[in-house]
C-alpha cells in the first residue's frame, strides 16, 4: 500500500507498514475502520476539516494555527524531552532543580511547557519508574511530542498498572528481581517525564550525543538507554 | 470487567482491566491524524474548549468508545462540545461537510484530500 | 488567574489543605456518576501522602462548563501495588502513585 509522502512514521519504524503487521484487536488505535490517507475519508477525518474550517471562518481560530501547530508537534516537541535529560545527566545542579520543579527547570532551557506541569522522576539501580495514564492519554507533548500508539492502546493503558514487569518484558525490558518498579498514573493535572539512569561508557558524551540515546520509550519508562546500538 | 450501570465505571476507565498482549511498535500518524491531534490542540490553547469537557465527551460514547480509532474519539467530543456552546450549528457542520467532502474527489488518490485544499 | 510567583512552577499553592506528605489516607469508596478522575481501581484502597502538587480548578466540574471553582487541593498518593492488587504478583515493594483529590480521600 501505498503511504503518503507526508505520513509521520516514528523514528526507527520508518519502513514499518500495519499490513504487514498481525493486529491486535483489542487494540483502540487499530479498531477497523479506515486511519489512512488513502482511499474515501472517513466521516471524522471531514468533520475534523469542516469544523477547523468553521471556526476560521467564525474567527476562532487565526488562518494557519493548525498548520503551525502540526508543524511544532513535528518538529519541536518530540526532541525536547531528551535535551532536556541529556542536561541533567551532565549537570548533578540541574537534575537537583529539575527533579524538584519540572516546569520551572526546563523553562532554564527556554522550554516553555504550555499548560503543562511537570513532575521528573529518576531511575535508580533500586528504583525503576514507568508513566501510563489509565483514563485517557494524558502525556508531556510540549515535551515529548505525540504518545505513541501503544501508549494509547487499551491493553498497555489496562495492563501496566497492574503487571508492569510482564509488560516491560514485552518492551524488552527485564529489569532484576529486587528492583522496586514504582509505576505512576498520570491522571490528573501532572505530567511525567523518567529521567532514565546513564549507562556506563557514556562518560565524557556531549549532551547532544547523550541525547540520542534517550528515546522517547526511555523517557517513558518501558525500555533502558543502552550504547550497544550506537 | 463489565461496565454495570450501578458501577459507573465509564469506557475509559480500564486500570487493571484484563487485556492482551502490547503491539510495542509505533505506528506513527497519518495526515489526518496529524490534522485532528493540532485542530484539538488549538482549540484548547484558544480555550474554545477546555480538556475536562472533552474528555467528559468522550466518555459519554459508552459503548461506541472501545470501537473507535483515538482520533476518532478526539473529533467526536469536540464535535459534541462545539455544538453545546453553540459555535456553530449541526446544520452548518453538516454542509461544510458537504461542501470538503465534494472537493475530496477520487478514492484512489494518494494525497491526502486536505493537502489539496486551497490555501487560505 | 492572578499572578503568582509559582506561575512557572509545576505546583501551585496549596492553601488551607487537609493532608500533609506522610498522612495516610484513603480513596473513598463512592461510584457517583459522571466525569470523574479517580480511577475506578483505586477507590477504598489506602496510600500515604507523596506529595502535594496544589489547588487546581475542579475538573469534575470543568467537564461540564462550570468554572470548577472554588479549587481543590490536588494530592499525589503512594500506594503499595499487592494492597491494590490482591492478586499482585510482583514484588512485595511495588508502588503505584496516583493524583487525586482532596474530596476523594478521607484519614486512614
Amino acid at each position: 500500500m501505498k503511504k503518503t509522502s507526508f505520513d509521520i512514521h516514528a523514528p526507527g519504524n520508518a519502513h514499518h507498514d500495519h499490513h504487514d503487521h498481525v493486529h491486535d484487536h483489542d487494540h483502540d488505535e487499530h479498531a477497523p475502520v479506515n486511519e489512512h490517507d488513502n482511499g474515501p475519508p472517513n466521516d471524522y477525518e471531514i468533520m475534523s476539516r469542516a469544523m477547523q474550517e468553521l471556526l476560521e471562518e467564525k474567527g476562532y481560530i487565526k488562518p494557519g494555527q493548525i498548520a503551525k501547530r502540526m508543524e511544532e508537534f513535528d518538529e519541536q516537541f518530540p526532541f525536547r524531552g531528551a535535551q532536556v535529560v541529556a542536561r541533567a545527566w551532565v549537570d548533578p545542579a540541574f537534575k537537583a532543580r529539575l527533579l524538584a520543579d519540572g516546569r520551572a527547570a526546563c523553562l532554564e532551557l527556554g522550554t516553555i511547557l504550555e499548560a503543562e506541569r511537570l513532575i521528573a522522576v529518576e531511575n535508580t539501580p533500586d528504583v525503576h519508574n514507568v508513566i501510563v495514564c489509565t483514563l485517557c492519554s494524558c502525556y508531556p507533548r510540549s515535551l515529548l511530542g505525540m504518545p505513541p500508539s501503544w501508549y494509547k492502546s487499551r491493553n498497555y493503558r489496562s495492563r501496566v498498572v497492574f503487571e508492569p514487569r510482564a509488560v516491560l518484558k514485552e518492551f524488552g525490558t527485564a529489569l532484576a528481581e529486587d528492583v522496586t518498579i514504582r509505576v505512576h498514573d498520570s491522571n490528573a493535572d501532572m505530567r511525567y517525564l523518567v529521567i532514565p539512569m546513564r549507562p556506563h561508557g557514556t562518560e565524557g558524551w556531549s549532551e547532544e550525543k547523550l541525547s540520542q540515546i534517550l528515546s522517547r520509550d526511555t523517557l517513558v519508562g518501558v525500555t533502558v538507554p543502552s550504547i550497544t546500538n550506537h | 470487567m463489565t461496565n454495570s450501570p450501578l458501577k459507573n465505571k465509564g469506557p475509559q476507565d480500564i486500570g487493571g482491566d484484563p487485556a492482551g498482549p502490547i503491539d510495542t511498535t509505533d505506528h506513527g500518524m497519518t495526515h489526518w491524524q496529524r490534522q485532528a491531534n493540532a485542530f484539538r490542540s488549538v482549540t484548547t490553547m484558544n480555550k474554545i474548549v477546555i480538556t475536562d469537557e472533552l474528555r467528559r465527551a468522550a466518555e459519554e460514547l459508552g459503548s461506541q468508545y472501545g470501537q473507535m480509532q483515538y482520533f476518532e474519539i478526539t473529533t467526536s467530543a469536540i464535535k459534541t462540545v462545539l455544538l453545546e456552546k453553540k459555535l456553530f450549528t449541526e446544520e452548518e457542520l453538516q454542509q461544510k461537510m458537504i461542501q470538503i467532502r465534494a472537493r475530496f474527489n477520487v478514492p484512489d488518490e494518494s494525497l491526502s484530500p486536505l493537502k489539496k485544499t486551497p490555501l487560505k | 488567574m492572578s499572578p503568582s510567583p509559582l506561575r512557572n512552577s509545576a505546583y501551585a499553592p496549596a492553601p488551607g489543605h487537609r493532608f500533609n506528605i506522610g498522612d495516610r489516607v484513603r480513596v473513598k469508596t463512592m461510584n457517583p456518576p459522571g466525569h470523574r478522575r479517580t480511577p475506578y481501581y483505586i477507590r477504598g484502597k489506602e496510600g500515604v501522602v507523596e506529595r502535594i502538587c496544589g489547588a487546581f480548578p475542579n475538573p469534575e466540574e470543568l467537564a461540564y462548563g462550570f468554572d470548577g471553582l472554588p479549587e481543590k487541593i490536588l494530592y499525589r498518593v503512594r500506594f503499595l501495588q499487592h494492597q491494590v492488587w490482591p492478586a499482585y504478583q510482583g514484588a512485595m515493594k511495588d508502588i503505584i502513585e496516583i493524583e487525586i483529590y482532596e474530596h476523594w480521600l478521607e484519614p486512614a
